[in-house]
């Protein structure tokens, strides 16, 4: 046999068993699918309007934040009461002024709101006396929708 | 009320929101009235009237029981 024929044979053969012995690659793991993407659920919107918190104060700012927060009041002063509420929609919000001496307590002032927000708001009440608040123990209730939310004492000195 | 409670008939209260007022219409109301009430100033009547153009087709012409929006005082 030619030189030739015989390298060519070695080669063919070596190359065989090569490929005899190479062990089967896995085939690749398919790329794996995009996650889906799901949209996280909106959080829901609060049912309705909730009070979260109320303040009294001698002045409040053009925010409806009371700017002067005090429960202790001087007969020129007006009161005032800032109440924050957070969700949405309509709602009723009460105020009960009252003046307390002895067992006796008397209704100083009643007034209402209905208020329409889209959000977290700040709303506001006041009462002032021409000639001056008498001295003695006060107190402001806050109802939202004819229940109770909030009350403040208030003391005019 | 015990007679020896002070006399509060002259208190003065008022309110306002930063938020939109819902003013229920009642007899005798006007938009002058309204806005003087909400605002200081029978003159603010238009910004009331154009708030609820939706549903107000003549400033003059209000009915008890309508729902009129009270924009936040400036």
């Amino acid at each position: 046999m030619d030189t030739r024929i015989h390298c060519a044979l070695l080669v063919s053969t070596a190359l065989a068993l090569a490929a005899c012995g190479r062990k089967e690659e896995p085939a690749p793991a398919p790329a794996p699918a995009p996650a889906p993407s799901v949209e996280p659920a909106p959080t829901p919107a609060p049912a309705g309007i909730a009070v979260s918190s109320v303040t009294a104060g001698s002045a409040i700012g053009a925010d409806k934040k009371v700017s002067v927060a005090t429960d202790s009041f001087a007969p020129s002063d007006t009161m005032y009461v800032s109440i924050d509420t957070t969700g949405s929609g309509t709602a009723k919000l009460d105020a009960k002024w009252t003046y307390h001496k002895g067992g006796n307590v008397a209704v100083v002032e009643e007034d209402s709101m209905t208020i329409d927000t889209a959000g977290p708001a700040t709303h506001e009440f006041h009462v002032s006396k021409p000639d001056g608040w008498p001295a003695g123990d006060y107190q402001v209730e806050v109802m939202l929708d004819g229940m109770p939310a909030g009350s403040k004492k208030l003391t005019v000195k | 009320m015990s007679d020896d409670m002070p006399d509060f008939s002259n208190v003065k209260g008022g309110s306002s929101s930063a938020a939109t007022k819902i003013h229920v219409v009642v007899s005798g109301d006007s938009l002058s009235k309204i806005a003087r009430r909400e605002y200081g100033s029978a003159k603010d009547w238009k910004r009331i009237f154009e708030a609820n153009r939706d549903i107000l087709k003549d400033p003059d012409k209000i009915y008890p029981g309508q729902q009129l929006k009270i924009p936040p005082k400036e």
